[in-house]
């Protein structure tokens, strides 16, 4: 299903893909407006991208954003306990100030780390002014197409869980 | 990791009762007083004159409401009442009477007025001003007058309002129950096995696109709306807020008769999706916990029951089924702290007499009574019955699904990881005398906010006989419909809150920091209560042996409040939430998927921003009708989930689909509603930029045009 049409590759992160050496491996995320709440959504705001590369124990990140409420102040790195779950800090890394602009970072993970990126565990935040503790949040996840909105899909359709078994 | 977003403070120090010299608040005396009688007129109705809260309405004050936002600023408090109430209708009062109904609020919770005006902008922490243990300013009297919510219920007299007289009105038997006309959609569901399809057939995907409005019909406003129209030899019998009933001509839209049962909506959530038809009666279970019986043919009153005492907040939203003369009903908002329980119940449909109760809390030395970590009894709280049961005439048993148990989350519930029967189960129940033949615990110590009460479909595997459901959580569940026996299980949708599900058993393992999570520690749950899945129907189509099921993709950080362990409080009160989008899904918030039933194989599954918030409608001409949130309305190939046909209504499309026919003409029709709860009020925080009006509470009927 997913796999037949990997060919619909969208956002600059799967594109980036294509164009990643043999040997490394690409991973990729939108940015979605997190965690909020109906108070505090108009402090919460605005979208990005962010793709990552694993070549060997060097992870690069790199990845723009729009729309935030307030200029952004921190970008990192997290180690979450599974897709969807946050965790602790992995690695800040870095981000131009304003309400869009860009992320980049060089980060070297240990083993377990890389497994944790395989796994999809590991996420982007970013935090501005008025969203201390997060302003967007996106997982890091090996390339699952995307059909595109109202576009039926054969088969399940949702996110590979690559670390919680079926049943 | 949690520690950054753990709330560090206050919990202890507020459980401990420290003693920790309060500020003044940063609001006048004169405002707080404003704002009682602002409260009452705006909030009391859902959140009660005491503050207590009930229903899906929060504790906003005391022990429950410090925990929540003891931490958080003033600031936030006012943000959030003025983003987002009055329910469905945020914004919607002037800038001073947000001001003033949260300066009451803090006063409420013991926080001593200054003298500066409160302007909203103030980032004090309530929990520097306010201690929860007592008001400032007296609570208004239970007497005071309430306001309807925002948009109003129509002002007039109750009762009947337009007499009918339907002469050829034929009176419902058990075989046409068991056996429904293609004609007629004669329950929630259509059929008893629950399958929401219609056999009809002239609709097909080479003719869909020539659909046209027939007719429309706007219904009441001012409050919660997610009916599903009932049908019978060309009469449509519609359920409205307020708990107006009105018969209308299926193929014209001519009102026939109409009962203002009443009483005006006093909350803004919380309706009745569905009717039942017996004999010559048309059975209404009202918001406020009754049971009616009117006159199919007149709309008069035939006899009326109490449920439950509407006043304590009790209600049935679940609608109703009939089974062999008796009057079948759920009762829901059994989640305050209090001595007495959730039941289901049955009714003679001639005389209204009550026939059995079978009651949903096993309490201390009852069956299964164990598994409370030995909780008092008045603290066993929850495990509604808020969707209406199904049945099967081949093994003369009725399934019933039921919430999860109350408060949400295990720290704060104190059932550690009991599996709080018969919380989150399917009951299989003799409809006859209400005995329980067989339970199963889908998700046992449920600890998210993920129901399992959803509809029970009965399906015939050649000689398999089956029932599945599919929760909150996204698991579609294949049980053994004799035996209650787990059969098989798969995922719908992204979900990480469980490990895994043991293949033999079904039974799942939490997630290690689910299981071990305390009060006041957030826990991100995917799916969210807004599910996966939550009351919009599944459909199943028999000729494809697909179940369509409309789901919603978002998640949560859910964290347990401390809650006072005392007669009162309670319920959905203790706990806070923050929404963030499902991780994979590109920020598309709806999902509608098909699955084989009996491979429990997908078969194909689409996005899209907008959740689908209305049930699924299948049809035997291989059409299947669904509405979205962002007003869509549209007809899908059912093997291939194209889109086939759309319209836009007027404002989110939801309810329940349902398709009949009048004179050899298919007619399909669906609701525009309001207040449908999470799978609206997630939507709304996670998708600002999609609008639709607070009002327009109706009906519309499609059909091809006629030759």
């Amino acid at each position: 299903m997913r796999h037949s049409i990997i060919g619909s590759c969208i956002g600059f992160g799967l594109c980036l893909l294509a164009f990643s050496p043999v040997s490394a491996q690409a991973f990729d995320t939108r940015l979605g407006p997190s965690p909020l709440t109906e108070g505090t959504r108009s402090n919460v705001t605005g979208e990005g991208r962010a793709a990552a590369t694993l070549d060997g124990s060097r992870l690069a990140v790199s990845g723009d954003f729009h729309g935030l409420a307030t200029a952004a102040t921190k970008a990192a790195l997290y180690d979450g306990i599974r897709i969807g779950a946050m965790g602790p800090k992995l690695a800040d890394i870095t981000v131009t100030p304003g309400q869009a602009g860009t992320i980049s970072g060089d980060v070297t993970l240990s083993a377990k780390q890389a497994a944790e990126l395989r796994a999809g565990h590991i996420y982007v935040r970013i935090d501005s002014e008025k969203a201390p503790d997060g302003n967007l949040t996106g997982w890091l996840m090996p390339p699952h197409p995307f059909a595109g909105e109202d576009v039926p899909v054969p088969g399940h359709g949702f996110l590979p869980q690559y670390d919680v078994p079926s049943r | 990791m949690r520690k950054r977003i753990l709330v560090s403070v206050s919990v202890s120090a507020l459980l401990s009762g420290s003693a920790v010299a309060l500020e003044n608040g940063p609001f006048t005396a004169p405002q707080a007083n404003a704002g009682r009688s602002q409260y009452v007129a705006n909030c009391a109705g859902c959140h009660k004159f005491d503050l207590k809260g009930a229903g899906e309405a929060p504790a906003l004050a005391g022990t429950g409401f410090m925990g929540a936002w003891g931490n958080r600023g003033a600031r936030e408090l006012y943000s959030t009442i003025q983003a987002s109430m009055p329910y469905n209708n945020g914004n919607s009062l002037d800038v001073s009477t947000y001001q003033n109904i949260t300066a009451y609020l803090l006063s409420a919770n013991g926080a001593q007025p200054g003298a500066m005006d409160f302007t909203g902008r103030e980032t004090v922490k309530i929990a520097a001003i306010a201690d929860g243990k007592g008001p400032a300013i007296a609570p208004p009297p239970a007497t005071a007058s309430v306001a309807a919510p925002a948009t109003s219920y129509p002002p007039g007299r109750f009762g009947v309002t337009v007499a009918g007289a339907i002469k050829t009105y034929q009176p419902v038997t058990d075989d046409m129950l068991a056996h429904p006309k293609d004609a007629d959609w004669l329950m929630y569901r259509r059929n008893y096995q629950g399958w929401s399809h219609s056999p009809l057939k002239e609709i097909t995907p080479a003719n869909v696109k020539g659909l046209q409005l027939v007719w429309s019909w706007a219904m009441n406003d001012g409050g919660a709306s997610e009916v599903t129209p009932i049908i019978h030899d060309g009469v449509m019998f519609l359920s409205n807020v307020a708990n107006t009933v009105q018969a209308l001509d299926a193929k014209t839209g001519e009102l026939l008769w109409e009962n203002r049962i009443g009483p005006a909506p006093k909350r803004a959530y919380g309706a009745t999706r569905s009717l039942a038809l017996y004999g010559d009666k048309v059975f209404v279970p009202t918001t406020d916990a009754k049971l009616y019986a009117l006159d199919a043919k007149t709309g008069e009153i035939a006899w009326q029951t109490v449920i439950e005492d509407g006043k304590e907040g009790y209600s049935n939203t679940g609608g109703a089924i009939a089974i062999h003369g008796k009057i079948l009903v759920g009762l829901t908002y059994c989640n305050r702290y209090q001595t007495k329980h959730c039941f289901i119940s049955a009714y003679d449909a001639a005389t209204g007499k009550v026939a059995w109760r079978f009651k949903t809390i096993a309490e201390k030395g009852e069956p299964g009574g164990d598994t409370w970590n030995d909780l008092p009894n008045e603290f066993r709280q929850g495990a509604e019955t808020w969707i209406a049961g199904t049945y099967d005439p081949d093994t003369n048993t009725t399934y019933w699904g039921t919430a999860q148990a109350k408060p949400w989350t295990r720290p704060t519930r104190g059932s550690a990881a009991g599996a709080t029967l018969y919380a989150n189960a399917t009951l299989a129940l003799d409809p006859d005398n209400g005995k329980l033949k067989w339970f199963y615990s889908h998700a046992p110590g449920e600890a998210l906010d993920l129901d399992e009460v959803f509809e029970r479909t009965v399906i015939n595997h050649g000689e398999q006989k089956d029932v599945l459901t599919v929760g909150k959580a996204g698991v579609l569940w294949k049980l053994d419909r004799v035996t209650g026996k787990y059969k098989d299980s798969v995922q719908t949708v992204f979900q990480n809150v469980y490990d895994s599900i043991d293949p033999k058993t079904g039974i799942p393992t939490y997630r290690k920091d689910i299981q071990e999570a305390k009060v006041g520690e957030w826990v991100a749950s995917c799916p969210g209560p807004a599910g996966g899945r939550d009351w919009p129907a599944t459909s199943y189509d028999p000729g494809n042996d697909l179940m369509l099921i409309p789901m919603h993709q978002s998640c949560v950080l859910m964290r347990g409040d401390p809650m006072e362990k005392k007669i009162g409080p309670g319920g959905t009160n203790a706990g806070s939430q923050q929404l963030f989008e499902m991780p994979g899904t590109d920020g598309n918030l709806g999902r509608l998927a098909a699955y084989n039933t009996s491979t429990m194989k997908p078969l194909w599954s689409l996005q899209q921003k907008a959740p689908f918030i209305t049930s699924v409608l299948t049809t035997a001409g291989g059409v299947a009708f669904v509405g979205d949130y962002d007003r869509r309305f549209r007809a899908i190939e059912t093997v291939t989930g194209k889109t086939l046909w759309q319209t836009r209504l007027t404002t989110s499309v939801q309810g329940h689909v349902v398709s009949y026919a009048v004179d050899g003409r298919q007619y399909i029709a669906v609701e525009t509603g309001l207040g449908g709860g999470s799978p609206v009020a997630k939507p709304t925080a996670l998708l600002p930029g999609l609008h639709h009006p607070g009002n327009g509470n109706a009906i519309f009927v499609f059909a091809l045009p006629q030759n």
